[in-house]
């Protein structure tokens, strides 16, 4: 996975600024994707590599910020690096805090350009990486029975077997079987390793629902 | 030597300028008419004698005086802003009825029984007289004076002037003729009933009336005008009234309602001067409120406009940046990649040019049309624009001058630019007057013809002058002294001016302020 080409898509209306980009990310060795315009991008099929976005503040039809914000809602968006003629205070910080990984205003020292992309890249690598394994514990999920998922989550809010076997009206022996299956079946190796799992799980589907209530 | 003429340019909407408008002179005849159907009315009982109203009438006496006096304190207030003369006039005139009403209310028989002075017989009548001839000659003096040019300097020596002048005439007279009645006309056979005598005033009065209405019905009336006229009838009526329908019966139903007339005819004006100035200052709040946002628009204007151009030069240089740091990089690899440093060198070679493009259409934003010339009256462009910025004069206390030489040359050049000249060095004019206090506010528009075949215009103004320490800085661009300027109106002037083959110089006014002058070409010569 990390030996993969990194792919740096940009987006900018100017041809002359894209062409300029795209020469000088290639030459320290980035594989490089121009779109003239947001939709472009959005329409366009998405490789499965660590990626950033170069975006140009002023667009024409939706602005930098505004396309940040739609793609904000979408699942696994590259970390994006603003690019701008305008310099304006404002719309850096709202950039910023709107999660953009930097904000540079042309023209831009390519040390600076480069630097940030690398971190984008990082940031993204890192999201793949745990959204592969959120994926996988997901797929896992998937394998256990409703009365395991049951047990499962007596289990990691701290209940006894036995309390569990009462709670479900079965016996003692019943309970172990299934939380042996489940421990199985997540792979994991002990009760501390199960919590972790189904908080991750948790913490996925949360963050899920809340992407598709954005959108 | 050239032939030079002075123009007073005062436009501000004004009271005592400013034409009546037919809702107005409805209101007038109204009035009028309503006045008139009361004078038929009260004709038949009008020689009723009401006994026992001697009381009423230092109320009724009192009451005249303060309304006048007020009217007198507005008219000189608004003479101290326009400083003409006809206001001086008018302001007089109230000065007098109000100050002759007092000894001839303290006089009136049996008003203040037991008091030792003026309880002549003719004392009353006498004074009434005075007064009754005196008001209209003041009006006169308003109709007649209504075209002098105003007053120059001080306007508190003519205030001055005036009220010593009138109060010493009034109160000298008053106190002859309290003094000596027994040399008076005999106008009245006993307290309540006039004699023969009486009856040459109310003609005399009505000639002098009449004379004041032709005089003011000579030309479109102003507002202050047409309330004059209604003044000037008004008391007709009461004259009317009290001399004709009741016969001259003193405090009888005819009597007491011609005095009602009289108020009516003091509190007249008053109430005009108060409704006007009231309107004017929400005209005027409405005119400032405007002002700000043709200025906040201006400004705005610039902002987009200098944002603008700075992006569109941003970006090419951008890219030349890029491009000449990914042909270095390429350069730099082992091998070295020269097919992409040359294609790296030949956009930046294409960018060069575009932002060089940039730049040239932005000069030719500023100079679009300057190659196509016409004949431009720089006489009236100026009138143009000072009549344009006539409501930020008004509000700025800015009085105008304009000195344009008549005859004068016309220039070649572009209108809608030479047109904007003039506004940016009038703006700064007005500038640099807002913050000055404790002088004259005055903005001077010169032209001249030079026997060098140029014409010469000039703005002067009496603000805080040039710091001699920024000298040629202020035709820089962004360069201001303004907390809110943009800076560039100074260096737009100079580029048109030069553009059009003139020059432009500032240079310090005496006592106060600057000058700011261009010279044009004429537009018989080439050059």
């Amino acid at each position: 996975m990390g030996s993969e080409t990194p792919l740096v898509y940009i987006v900018d209306d100017d041809p002359s600024v894209r062409e300029s980009l795209d020469s000088l990310l290639r030459s320290v060795g980035l594989a490089v994707l121009v779109f003239e315009t947001g939709q472009a991008f959005l329409d366009a099929e998405r490789a499965d590599v660590p990626s950033c976005l170069i975006l140009d503040v002023r667009l024409p039809g939706s602005s930098g910020l505004e396309f940040q914000r739609q793609l904000a809602s979408s699942e696994l968006a590259p970390p994006i690096v603003f690019i701008t003629a305008h310099g304006d205070v404002p719309m850096s910080v709202a950039a910023m805090k709107a999660g953009a990984v930097e904000f540079l205003t042309k023209p831009f020292r390519d040390q600076d350009l480069l630097d940030a992309v690398q971190r984008a890249v990082r940031l993204d690598r890192d999201a793949r990486a745990e959204a592969a394994v959120t994926a996988g514990l997901r797929d896992r999920f998937a394998m256990l029975t409703p009365r395991e998922r049951e047990i499962l989550a007596l289990v990691t809010d701290g209940r006894m077997n036995k309390q569990i076997a009462g709670d479900l009206k079965l016996s003692e022996v019943t309970v172990k079987v299934h939380r042996a299956q489940v421990m199985q079946k997540l792979q994991a190796n002990s009760l501390a390793d199960l919590v972790r799992i189904a908080d991750r799980l948790a913490g996925a589907t949360r963050r899920h629902k809340a992407a598709d209530t954005k959108a | 030597m050239w032939l030079g003429h002075t123009v007073k340019v005062d436009r501000a909407e004004r009271v005592s300028t400013e034409t009546a408008d037919r809702s107005q002179v409805r209101r007038a005849v109204l009035l009028l008419a309503g006045l008139l159907v009361v004078l038929l009315m009260v004709a038949p009982i009008a020689r009723q004698p009401l006994s026992g109203t001697e009381p009423l009438l230092p109320a009724y006496a009192a009451a005249i005086f303060v309304s006048e006096m007020v009217t007198v304190a507005l008219l000189l207030a608004l003479f101290g802003v326009q400083r003409s003369w006809a206001l001086l006039a008018l302001a007089g005139g109230y000065l007098f009825s109000g100050l002759t009403v007092i000894p001839w209310a303290f006089t009136f028989p049996d008003v203040f029984p037991g008091w030792a002075v003026g309880d002549g017989l003719q004392t009353t009548a006498s004074i009434a007289a005075f007064r009754r001839l005196g008001f209209p000659l003041f009006v006169l003096a308003y109709a007649l004076l209504r075209d002098r040019p105003p007053v120059h300097g001080s306007a508190s020596w003519p205030i001055a002037g005036v009220i010593a002048g009138v109060t010493g005439v009034a109160l000298g007279a008053t106190g002859l003729i309290i003094v000596g009645d027994d040399v008076l006309p005999r106008f009245m056979t006993d307290k309540r009933n006039v004699a023969a005598v009486w009856f040459v005033v109310p003609p005399a009065t009505i000639v002098l009336y009449a004379c004041g209405l032709g005089l003011l019905l000579r030309r479109p009336l102003s507002v202050l005008d047409l309330w004059l006229v209604v003044v000037l009838c008004t008391l007709l009526i009461e004259l009317v009234l009290l001399s004709y329908v009741s016969a001259g019966l003193r405090l009888g139903v005819g009597w007491w309602v011609g005095r009602a007339c009289g108020l009516l005819s003091a509190t007249i004006m008053l109430l005009v001067l108060l409704l006007e100035t009231t309107s004017l200052y929400a005209r005027l709040a409405r005119s400032v409120a405007a002002e700000r946002r043709g200025r906040n628009n201006r400004i705005t204007t610039m902002e987009v406009l200098s944002a603008s151009i700075a992006h569109e030069v941003k970006q090419p240089l951008a890219s030349m940046v890029t491009n000449a740091d990914a042909g270095l990089r390429w350069l730099a690899k082992e091998p070295p990649r020269s097919d992409e440093a040359k294609a790296a060198l030949g956009r930046i070679v294409r960018d060069g040019h575009r932002a060089s493009r940039v730049i040239e259409s932005v000069r030719a934003m500023y100079t679009k049309g300057s190659q196509e010339r016409v004949a431009v009256d720089l006489n009236a462009r100026i009138e143009e624009v000072v009549e344009a910025y006539e409501s930020e004069f008004r509000l700025s206390g800015i009085s105008v001058e304009t000195d344009l030489e008549p005859m004068l040359p016309l220039v070649l050049g572009n209108p809608a630019q030479l047109h904007q000249v003039a506004c940016n060095l009038i703006d700064n004019a007005v500038e640099a007057m807002r913050p000055v206090a404790g002088r004259r506010r005055l903005l001077r528009a010169t032209s001249r013809r030079r026997s060098d075949g140029e014409v010469v215009v000039s703005i002067e103004d009496t603000g805080t002058g040039l710091d001699p320490a920024h000298g040629e800085d202020i035709f820089e661009p962004f360069f201001t002294t303004k907390p809110d300027g943009m800076g560039m109106g100074l260096m737009f002037c100079r580029s048109v001016v030069e553009a059009h083959g003139g020059r432009l110089w500032a240079s310090a006014n005496i006592p106060h302020g600057a000058v700011l002058t261009f010279s044009l070409p004429e537009a018989g010569e080439e050059g």
